[in-house]
């Protein structure tokens, strides 16, 4: 019989329908970021959106409408040079106005490293405080969708963790996507938003037609627990929720679930305060191991932590190879592969 | 329905004298409709890139180096106007603005570069020959005119006025400093005169200023940004994005390129291949120039022209400045290791942008020897009082270093700081702390 091509190694799992933000809609995540970004447009008459293919709506959908909705001086098309629409973003933002930009795929972010890391994160120390570029945000299509291969799956955030100045960002549904955007596009710092793609359609639920901000460099405990911390962001979150479950069902362990949401700067209080309760932390990310922003809170919450610590901190990653295509399912840290994990903490 | 454009082919020509037709070579291109049409069966191109004829000859273009764009100028070599109808006739203030502004910035300089020499500053990059593209462009703009540089463009600063003690306080990273002593010497930034913040990197600001151009359009500000750089800086990929951006998206700004002969070490002809930085425009549909760089009245010219039209027509120009590095390009650098005493001399005594418009404003009675004489022994005492106040002040606290690196500290940073103060507390003898602010 011909393979058929595997399904989802996660399920999206929605939060209940907000209460507290008014009127809501069911949404996907590429609608919710549409909703963010109409609110944007409207609120704000400086702002503008651009990139590769924006203004039919772009290749993930995300800005269907706006073009017709808000004018073309408004969301408009740039030539196809990433270093060239970051460079013209930082440009706008120092006059003050706000830039969303979007770069197709987070893994083509890389040729505006140089305008990102030694330009945008550096603009409002380097001249004292005369300048900045804090109204520019840019948005990227992040993480694993299943065929993406090495171009078309990365996720790339800890390029960026290493550099003070700028703020990272990662939602997990579109309820969350539609208020950390909102705030990553309001905050006085330039941002880089990314956006897991698998979610774009599979991740559905009721979502707030107006305007709200979810705040930045705040992590969610989505689920209390008392025996380990499991840390994510993005996709991965839904992974490790599953984990949760399966840890109590099999081994009657209670998990504490932490979405991290902003990585840079990112939210140490809340993990520490977790892994004090807890004396056991997962973290788990599809960026490979080597480097990866696990490390980065490893290392923190050893020093912060080290004497409630009952077991070495466990990274479950993607391996350390470029993402391959084929063997995708292979390669990224499966539920399977986080439970294994977990199950050699508890011994 | 046939879509029609009409570009003119890119054939660089002279009139019948061998002088060139018009000073701007003119793609001329009207607005760009949506693309909606269908192909029609016309014996003609249909393709949607580009708008030409067919051809049945194989025939490549020759790239025109030996015979390039021409270089526009006002003054001959000896501060004489040429053709009087070019002549900006600027008043006799503006003219000696001009002239004081780079006989400013010149013994600034030597001053400076001396200081880093005796191990008082870090570090520091003259404008030595330069200073004619500097306050000629200057001159042409609005004071709100916004200005991206590179580094080699002081003299733009000193015709805003920006104060001898602001440029010492940044060489020198004392308190005075609006940067909080964060950058390396030359690194300038003035909110207030529209000077964007300096940064190392080459190029970088080209898209940038691109940006800032299409918001000041959004905006109708009625404001023109303009983006110096190098031949050299020409070259980087940020370049190429810039003048792709601004053709695409319609943007009233001004590419001044500085083409001084050198990038450090390297000559042009190791820098292009092509005919300099001009004879790009064209390709990316940009209307182009190529001035005597060393010609205030010419970069005065073109600069205002350029203005002009940018801000009423919402379209990029480019202007290529020739001119020369007389100087080193920083105090790392030894010259005299990759070309000739002879050469420097050369543009030093025969086409210097100073003595040429020296000669003009002597010509005109508006200046002499004895002028000459106060003024240099003015502009010296100016600047020695404010190097020396300079060297008096202390350096920023050390707290500033934790600072605007966001708008407001993160906790994590917060942590940092108080780490350096408690380590300071106890090792402080080992820091230069006597030298800083508390």
């Amino acid at each position: 019989a011909a393979q058929r091509r595997h399904v989802a190694h996660f399920t999206f799992q929605p939060d209940p329908e907000p209460q507290e933000y008014g009127q809501t809609q069911k949404m996907n995540l590429f609608q919710a970021i549409t909703s963010a970004l109409d609110n944007s447009l409207a609120k704000d008459p400086t702002a503008v959106i651009f990139g590769e293919d924006v203004a039919f709506g772009g290749v993930f959908r995300c800005t269907v409408g706006l073009r017709d909705k808000y004018g073309k001086d408004r969301v408009f098309n740039t030539p196809l040079c990433e270093q060239g629409i970051v460079g013209f973003g930082i440009g706008i933002a120092v006059t003050g106005a706000t830039a969303i930009a979007e770069i197709q795929f987070a893994d083509y972010i890389f040729p505006a490293f140089d305008q990102i890391v030694n330009e945008a994160a550096k603009y409002r120390y380097r001249s004292g405080d005369l300048f900045n570029c804090g109204s520019l945000t840019i948005r990227a299509p992040w993480g694993c969708v299943g065929h993406g291969a090495l171009y078309h799956s990365q996720s790339p955030e800890a390029f960026f963790a290493h550099c003070p100045g700028i703020k990272v960002v990662v939602p997990r549904s579109p309820f969350q996507a539609k208020g950390l955007l909102l705030s990553c596009i309001e905050d006085k710092n330039p941002c880089i938003f990314f956006e897991p793609k698998i979610l774009y359609r599979a991740a559905v639920e009721q979502v707030p037609v107006e305007p709200y901000n979810i705040p930045l460099s705040q992590a969610e405990v989505i689920q209390e627990g008392s025996d380990v911390t499991l840390v994510a962001w993005g996709t991965q979150v839904h992974v490790i929720r599953e984990v949760a479950s399966m840890a109590q069902e099999k081994l009657g362990v209670s998990c504490e679930v932490i979405d991290l949401r902003t990585i840079l700067p990112w939210d140490v209080d809340t993990v520490c305060k977790s892994v004090i309760k807890t004396g056991r932390l997962l973290i788990s990310h599809e960026a490979p191991l080597t480097g990866g922003f696990a490390s980065e809170i490893s290392s923190t919450v050893q020093e912060e932590c080290f004497l409630n610590l009952e077991a070495p901190i466990s990274r479950v990653c993607g391996y350390d190879t470029p993402f391959p295509h084929i063997f995708e399912p292979f390669y990224i840290p499966d539920k399977w592969k986080c439970y294994d994990a977990l199950r050699k903490m508890i011994n | 329905m046939t879509y029609v454009q009409t570009i003119q082919p890119q054939l660089w020509r002279t009139d019948a004298a061998g002088g060139p037709l018009q000073h701007f070579s003119r793609p001329q291109l009207p607005q760009r409709q949506e693309q909606q049409h269908f192909p029609s069966l016309d014996d003609k191109p249909q393709f949607p890139g580009a708008s030409a004829e067919f051809i049945d000859k194989l025939e490549f273009i020759q790239p025109n180096v030996i015979s390039g764009i021409p270089v526009y100028r006002v003054m001959d070599r000896q501060g004489q106007i040429i053709n009087p109808s070019e002549d900006p006739h600027l008043p006799q203030e503006k003219v000696l603005k001009l002239y004081r502004s780079m006989t400013l910035l010149n013994t600034m300089d030597r001053i400076l570069y001396e200081s880093q020499r005796q191990g008082r500053i870090s570090f520091y990059m003259t404008n030595y020959g330069e200073e004619g593209t500097h306050v000629g462009s200057a001159a042409a703009l609005d004071n709100t005119d916004l200005v991206f540089g590179q580094y080699r463009e002081a003299g733009v600063l000193m015709y805003r006025d920006y104060p001898l003690e602001l440029f010492m306080a940044q060489c020198y990273g004392n308190v005075s400093d609006l940067g909080k002593g964060r950058q390396m010497p030359v690194h300038y930034g003035c909110r207030e005169r529209h000077f964007v913040t300096i940064s190392s990197p080459l190029a970088t600001q080209i898209p940038q200023a691109v940006g800032a151009a299409y918001a000041a359009k959004r905006a109708n500000a009625n404001r023109v940004v303009i983006c110096y750089f190098g031949e050299g800086a020409a070259s980087e990929g940020d370049a190429h994005a810039g003048f792709n951006f601004a053709a695409t998206l319609e943007c009233p700004i001004i590419f001044f390129c500085r083409n001084n002969g050198y990038a450090i070490s390297t000559p042009t002809s190791e820098q292009y291949r092509g005919d300099g930085i001009a004879a790009r425009g064209p390709g990316y549909g940009i209307l182009s120039i190529r001035v005597d760089g060393n010609d205030v009245f010419a970069v005065y010219n073109a600069t205002k022209e350029a203005r002009r039209r940018a801000v009423a027509e919402n379209q990029p120009f480019l202007i290529e400045a020739m001119t020369y590095r007389i100087g080193h390009h920083s105090t790392s650098d030894d010259s005299s290791a990759y070309r000739s005493v002879d050469e420097v001399n050369y543009w030093d005594k025969q086409d210097h942008p100073i003595s040429r418009l020296r000669h003009y404003l002597q010509s005109r009675g508006w200046w002499d020897d004895e002028q000459e004489k106060a003024w240099r022994k003015q502009s010296r005492k100016k600047v020695m009082e404010a190097f020396e106040q300079a060297e008096r002040k202390p350096k920023p606290s050390p707290s500033l270093l934790f600072s605007d690196v966001y708008q407001e500290m993160p906790t994590q940073l917060r942590k940092q700081q108080e780490a350096l103060a408690r380590h300071l507390q106890t090792y402080g003898e080992h820091y230069p702390l006597d030298h800083f602010e508390k």
